[in-house]
């Protein structure tokens, strides 16, 4: 008989080409995907060095990180930054070049890379999926074994070889069971998971999702938690694929069809993990405990339920911890024992990588309806299809109609790589994934949310609890 | 990548601790493409230090010194390329003509980028490094040899230091391989692979 194996064990073995005497691992890249950022330089490597990508077909770019959020369509020769719009056209020539697929400016499947693999249905249960970002973990939501790399050396590797050398690491499951009370999110699910293990807590280990919660969420949600495995310290995150994951991807443009389909199907089937399946760590979490999370600090573990009140750095005895809280206070211009629902805000985001699916839209969409904003806000949605979707379903009207501006999808505020900058001082409620210092802009303060949750906040101006509105 | 054997060259002495990554290749500047040729990258190797706000060269800065025009060694302070992992570091070192950097510490990343790009970093003890310093400061223009098939640096008083490196990195610089140069040595194997993968998983055959 076979040792029992996990979902992540199984996926992993089935991509080993060889070994070495370091202990690295040679994977096969079943698919890469490549965003605009740094990645000319992986690029320009190549150029120099006289190789090619060896399988041009396993790649797939897609413009997100510098794309403005407004002007689609004259741009990029509308971008002022020309730097900006350098970045944006390089990307542009280098597909052309390389021979590589790519969703530019104007292409209708444009989107936030980690958006749009899902929805295409190009993110399939147990592929290797490496991504030139940090938030590649999204994509284990479906099954898949996803892998972060950098964006020069790693990435010019895997486009000359179609391999990674990887050491493989340890493994944790954080299992969530139990029904979510009402308004709590997969998004304060995982601000919950972040702010029990600290920033760094699942460091090292590739952590697997499973639990009755897990089970019983969208594939959606699902990526919304796997999407903050980073923020962890775990740079795999995975959820095993069940019939809601068959579900969602059955008719995706580039999901397997008719007898492929069954033979995929039968595949996808064999990879959950064995239930006598041995974990390196294990967590366990009770959803009936959970509430709606925010952030009042300068890392995602600095989350708090928001009937709670800014904690005191006085109060707490790790030296260390103490003086990092009392730093990221001072930063946030907060006050230790202030009510976090007594935060003022000065603008809202919903959008990012984390939480701006349709669901989510939907989700904000729910609050917002008949009720308008009191401080500035902006929807992006996550996918130029996921627009598509929200504007047909009249969600785009519910926001126009409530104060919201609706905007072109793009990473845009979230980390404010193309000029959507939240200013110094100003206090953002954000649906996004990173509140370190300056991440939305140099002196900007974030709040981290569901979209549920920041959309209450925009109703109210303050931090919010959805569940009082 | 080229291979590196004996490089014999003019060594500057940059006595400075903590040079980071941030100050080799200054943030502006992440989103600069290199092309063949690089001289954007040479021109932006510790650009700060280098010239002033008005893109004036700094006089007293020592890589200003015209003796030091064809440098292609730098004996460093300590934790040179500490910071960020920007891989571009690497890049403008190499650019600008270095080919060995030798210092008592350097920082990881760095480091690994630069044999990558097939710069070699040596480690040697402070005192030694701080008698290199002395000499190439008092002799501007001097001339060292770093030998790594040998693994040695050759002072400009013709004393030998005897240096240590990894025998796989050792390797992979005589022979100018990067990672994949070395990947590529297994390609038999990853074709095999990929021919199995296709028969095991036909529904991804296409993609593959
Ligand atoms: S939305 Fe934010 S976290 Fe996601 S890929 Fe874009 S910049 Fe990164």
């Amino acid at each position: 008989m076979n040792a029992p194996q996990s979902l992540f064990d199984r996926v992993w073995a089935r991509h080993v080409i060889v070994a070495n005497p370091g202990g690295e691992e040679l994977l096969f890249v079943d698919r890469n995907l490549v965003h605009e950022g740094g990645t000319f330089l992986a690029f320009d490597q190549m150029r120099i060095d006289g190789h090619k990508v060896r399988k041009p077909k396993q790649t797939l770019a897609v413009t997100d990180h510098y794309l403005p959020s407004t002007h689609r369509a004259t741009a990029p020769a509308s971008i002022a930054n020309p730097e900006i719009r350098r970045v944006v056209e390089l990307l542009d020539a280098n597909a052309r070049e390389f021979g590589i697929e790519h969703f530019g400016v104007h292409h209708p499947r444009q989107g936030i890379i980690h958006v749009v693999g899902p929805e295409l249905g190009w993110t399939q249960p147990g592929l290797l999926i490496a991504c030139c970002d940090s938030h590649t973990a999204t994509h284990g939501a479906l099954g898949a074994l996803p892998i972060p790399i950098g964006q020069s050396n790693q990435l010019r590797h895997v486009l000359a070889t179609q391999t990674l050398w990887q050491k493989k690491p340890k493994t944790m499951r954080i299992v969530i069971d139990g029904a979510l009370p009402a308004h709590v999110t997969p998004k304060d699910v995982i601000l919950t998971v972040i702010s029990r293990i600290g920033i760094g807590g699942a460091a090292g280990h590739a952590v697997e999702y499973a639990g009755s919660t897990i089970r019983a969420m969208s594939v959606e949600g699902r990526m919304t938690i796997c999407n903050m495995s980073i923020e962890a310290g775990a740079r795999i995150g995975m959820i095993a694929p069940d019939d809601t994951t068959y579900n969602y991807l059955q008719g995706r443009p580039l999901a397997p069809q008719g007898e492929d389909w069954d033979r995929a199907l039968a595949y996808w089937r064999t990879l959950p993990s064995d239930t006598d399946a041995r974990f390196d760590r294990e967590l366990a979490l009770n959803a009936s405990e959970l509430a709606p999370m925010v952030s009042w600090g300068t890392s995602p573990e600095d989350s708090s339920p928001i009937t709670g009140s800014v904690p005191d750095p006085a109060t707490i005895a790790d030296a260390e911890k103490r003086g990092r809280i009392r730093r990221a206070l001072e930063y946030m211009k907060l006050s230790p024992g202030t009510a976090l629902s007594s935060i003022k805000v000065d603008r809202v985001f919903i959008g990012s990588c984390t939480n701006a699916r349709i669901e989510d839209l939907r989700a904000a969409a729910r609050v917002v309806k008949g009720r308008t904003t009191t401080i500035p806000a902006m929807v992006v949605p996550g996918s130029t299809a996921v627009k598509h979707q929200a504007e047909a379903e009249g969600l785009d009207q519910i926001f126009l109609a409530a104060g919201f501006e609706w905007r072109d999808a793009s990473c845009s505020m979230c980390g404010g790589s193309n000029g959507d900058l939240v200013a110094a001082g100003l206090r953002c409620a954000s649906t996004t994934n990173r509140n370190f210092e300056g991440r939305q802009g140099p002196g900007a303060l974030t709040h981290l949310m569901s979209p549920a949750m920041a959309a209450a906040a925009a109703v109210s101006g303050r931090l919010t609890d959805v569940r009082e509105l | 990548m080229q291979p590196f054997t004996v490089v014999t060259a003019v060594a500057a002495p940059l006595d400075i601790a903590k040079i980071d990554t941030g100050m080799i290749v200054p943030g502006r500047f992440q989103r600069l493409p290199r092309r063949p040729g690089h001289a954007d990258y040479a021109r932006v190797f510790l650009h700060d230090l280098r010239f002033d706000s008005r893109e004036q060269p700094r006089l007293d800065f020592v890589l200003n010194h015209p003796a030091y025009k064809q440098a292609g060694i730098l004996v460093t302070g300590p934790d040179f390329g500490c910071g960020s992992s920007r891989e571009s570091a690497a890049y403008a070192t190499l650019d600008f003509g270095v080919r060995a950097l030798i210092g008592a510490s350097f920082g990881d990343v760095f480091r690994s980028n630069c044999m990558q790009n097939g710069v070699l970093t040596i480690v040697l003890s402070q005192s030694v490094v701080s008698g290199l310093l002395a000499q190439l400061q008092a002799a501007p223009g001097a001339v060292m040899t770093v030998d790594l098939p040998h693994q040695t640096v050759t002072a400009p008083d013709g004393a030998a230091h005897a240096f240590d490196i990894d025998a796989t990195r050792k390797q992979r610089l005589l022979e100018g391989l990067d990672d994949v140069g070395v990947t590529l040595q297994h390609l038999a194997q990853i074709e095999a692979f990929e021919k199995q993968y296709r028969v095991d998983m036909p529904w991804l055959a296409h993609m593959i």
